[in-house]
């Protein structure tokens, strides 16, 4: 087991029931894996659980078989190895996309940086926007340098905070698509949080429907949805 | 285990440096509190049975008048600058607040110098018109002197909070009433007075802080309150321990102005939830009506503001050539030196308390802001009393040492003291710009492996450019004009532009305090202006 999560309790400070009961859940090396859930099903909590955003009441999490959390043990979230992108992407506004992406490159030669910085444009396809401004690019831009920027570190655990929703419809379908070719490409593990079926079935290996604080089931999805989502995708570009 | 898991967490730099500021801030509170229950002595039982009954009787007339003639004028201004378009509206809107660059203390001797048996208005009644006026009409220098010019240079407190909230917070409500039928002047009873009822009691009890805090023109007009009496125990009877009980006595009532403004404020909370909110379209008035109020804003914007200034520009050309000299330059430059270090020490404290707070959302973080903004509410005089008696006890122990250092001739323990007092504005600022940046870049800058020290000067300082700036303007400005803590704590032979000003006119010399008045003014104005003209119009755009 990659990721091991075991009984994650969380209770917000003002609030009077746990918004995290008793969340368990293994993850395989590569998989891809989507909470679903309804807006306050508690997702997006299990997502800054998990980043070491916000401290749970009991719990343990091991990445790799080393403990990050645990009853006696709390690793800040700069020393998790966990990436992150954001729901608005979180880029900093001050600087360039090549400055964004080499953000978290630390430990490295200058060289090296900028070797890696190159492997990361070219995985994108944005080699030409490397001195642009976040707000100069468009927002599937955006979200692919916000991907970048998060890979670049080479995190041993990718989160993606409803990566799609500030996006609009038609783009949605096409990077989605984008998505999952580039993950499987890296070979990096990596969680989905969204309230969006179709997302969840064209992106994860397996679906994880969370309610109020709980897991409801955990469906894998068959070969057979995706290469049903595969052919619809390119009837979809032909057209 | 939990505990100490959770003592990891939040332990850090910025949590051990903000509960060090947050104890040094505290302390001086803490001692008058403490002082205020010791044994009396003689001294206090003079002051409590033969003067204390003048003390409450000229502070409560001073801050009750104040604050009824402040919310008179401000409130009013502001619903009629927000409904109507008259003529030079549009500078009015911004102009209405210079009065606020003028210290009532300068204020006040200008107003004595205007009106006092040698002043223009005088000695043109006497010389041209032949009219000898009753001395008692002109004579300024009386708790009503006070009240007219605290009113004068203090409303602009409630006239921009109340506009603004006029403006952005009950527009809608306020077209919806008047488009259901109720006439602008009900409107204003109905509607806009009931909504704006927190914001008023809000922006009042700063006017109210303010004429507590103010020490120059209570001492200028020779009336007895609890800023003068602390400075005169202290200086004439070398009493410490009773002008600490005097300081005692004072944080007393400012802290039954702040419960009497919880109260007023009531439960309600009125804010308006939508993110869309349009300003008010003002009505065109036409003839008379639009005169009459270009007349009231003409009014009250010469007398708190033009007036004053041609009086000081007046006496600026008859002393220039005495007062523009090197020791002139010399003051302007401590005061821009005092200023500018003790802005810059309050904003990285504001800085570091503000991300802590930010950072561990607690109810202990809820009470480390409170305290942080506490010492705005305290009156200079009593920080001042606290502070010194804290270095007595400092420079006491360092003798004892024979370290040969002795603090209290140094300016550390006046910009101690500007740090106590002003904390408050610098953090206001820098809290409101950590609000806006909100919490995902640095989120996403801790998951990138950056640590909060390498995020705090690569991500939010940057991103927090414009609010630190305005911040330390902020600041800068309130130090210029402060004056009880720097005339009383200022080193032996060290003079700021505000003090010197002061002696000036003490010493009835008024017409060479201008020079430093005016600069005073031109620099607190362009702050002014930036604030409200150049950020307001950035903002409708």
């Amino acid at each position: 087991m990659h990721v091991q999560i075991e009984d994650l309790t969380f209770q917000y400070r003002n609030a009077k029931t746990p918004t995290i009961k008793n969340f368990s859940l293994s993850i395989d090396k590569g998989e891809i894996i989507s909470i679903l859930g309804d807006s306050g099903s508690g997702k997006s909590t299990i997502l800054r659980l998990i980043a070491g955003l916000e401290i749970p009441q009991s719990g343990t999490i091991k990445i790799d078989g080393k403990t990050i959390l645990s009853h006696t043990h709390f690793t800040p979230p700069e020393k998790r190895g966990v990436g992150m992108v954001f729901q608005d992407y979180a880029l900093f506004p001050h600087m360039t996309v090549a400055k964004n992406i080499m953000f978290g490159l630390r430990n490295m030669k200058k060289a090296e940086k900028l070797a890696r910085l190159e492997e990361m444009l070219e995985l994108i396809n944005l080699k030409d926007f490397k001195n642009r401004y976040p707000y100069e690019l468009s927002g599937g831009q955006q979200q692919r340098v916000a991907l970048a920027r998060a890979l670049a570190p080479a995190p041993s655990l990718l989160i993606f905070d409803e990566p799609f929703s500030n996006l609009d419809a038609s783009l949605q379908e096409k990077i989605r698509g984008e998505l999952r070719v580039l993950l499987k490409q890296t070979g990096i593990t990596s969680i989905f949080v969204t309230h969006d079926q179709a997302d969840a079935k064209a992106l994860a290996d397996r679906i994880v429907y969370i309610k109020n604080g709980t897991i409801e089931r955990i469906v894998s999805s068959t070969s057979l949805t995706f290469k049903v989502n595969r052919a619809k995708e390119k009837v979809l570009t032909i057209q | 285990m939990q505990l100490i898991r959770h003592a990891k967490q939040h332990l850090n730099i910025w949590a051990i440096l903000s509960l060090v500021f947050v104890a040094v801030i505290l302390f001086p509170n803490l001692l008058i509190g403490f002082k205020f229950f010791t044994e009396p002595n003689e001294n206090w039982e003079h002051i409590k049975f033969y003067l204390m009954r003048d003390y409450i009787n000229n502070t409560a007339t001073i801050l009750i008048f104040t604050a009824i003639l402040t919310i008179l004028i401000g409130t009013s201004l502001a619903w009629l600058i927000i409904m109507y378009e008259f003529p030079l509206r549009g500078f009015f809107r911004w102009g209405l607040i210079l009065p606020l660059a003028i210290p009532p203390y300068i204020g006040a001797y200008t107003y004595h110098g205007l009106l006092n048996y040698t002043g223009v208005i005088q000695t043109t009644l006497r010389n041209t018109f032949d009219i000898q006026v009753n001395q008692s009409y002109f004579n300024i220098m009386s708790t009503q002197g006070a009240v007219f010019i605290f009113t004068l240079f203090l409303y602009p407190y409630v006239y921009t909070i109340t506009k603004s909230f006029f403006q952005y917070q009950s527009a809608s409500l306020i077209e919806n009433a008047i488009l259901l039928g109720s006439s602008p002047t009900s409107t204003f009873f109905r509607v806009a007075l009931p909504l704006s009822r927190a914001t008023i009691v809000g922006s009042v009890t700063l006017v109210m802080l303010e004429v507590l805090n103010d020490y120059g023109v209570v001492s200028y007009f020779g009336i007895q309150t609890f800023s003068t009496a602390i400075f005169r125990t202290w200086y004439g009877m070398k009493d410490l321990d009773s002008a600490l009980k005097l300081a005692g006595t004072l944080m007393f009532i400012v802290i039954v102005v702040l419960i009497l403004e919880k109260m007023l404020r009531g439960r309600k909370r009125y804010s308006y939830a939508s993110t869309k909110v349009r300003p008010i379209h003002p009505k065109r008035l036409k003839g008379w009506k639009g005169w009459l109020l270009f007349a009231y804003s003409f009014a009250i914007f010469s007398i708190a503001f033009l007036v004053p200034l041609a009086q000081l520009l007046y006496w600026a050309f008859m002393t220039y050539e005495t007062i523009w000299s090197q020791a002139f330059f010399q003051l302007a430059k401590n005061s821009i030196f005092v200023a500018s270090i003790t802005s810059t020490i309050i904003i990285s404290i504001a800085l570091i308390i503000a991300n802590f707070t930010r950072m561990h959302q607690s109810l202990f973080t809820k009470l480390v802001s409170r305290v942080t903004t506490l010492g705005y509410s305290i009156p200079g005089a009593a920080i001042a009393i606290a502070i010194i008696t804290i270095f007595i006890s400092i420079d006491t122990f360092l003798a004892k040492w024979d370290t040969g250092i002795v603090l209290r001739t140094s300016l550390v323990m006046l910009i101690s003291a500007y740090v106590i007092r002003f904390l408050a504005i610098g953090y206001n600022s820098v809290e409101a710009g950590f609000e806006k940046i909100g919490n995902t870049f640095t989120e996403a800058s801790r998951l990138l492996g950056a640590s909060t020290i390498r995020t705090f000067f690569m991500v939010d300082l940057p991103l927090m450019k414009n609010a630190i700036a305005a911040g330390f303007i902020l600041v800068f400005v309130d130090i210029l004009k402060e004056l009880p803590l720097t005339l009383f704590l200022q080193p032996f032979n060290f003079a700021t532009l505000a003090t010197q000003a002061f002696k000036y006119a003490n010493d009835e010399r008024v017409q060479e305090a201008s020079i430093a008045s005016l600069l005073i003014i031109l620099i607190s104005a362009t702050a002014i202006f930036i604030f409200h003209r150049v950020l307001e119009k950035k903002e409708a755009n």
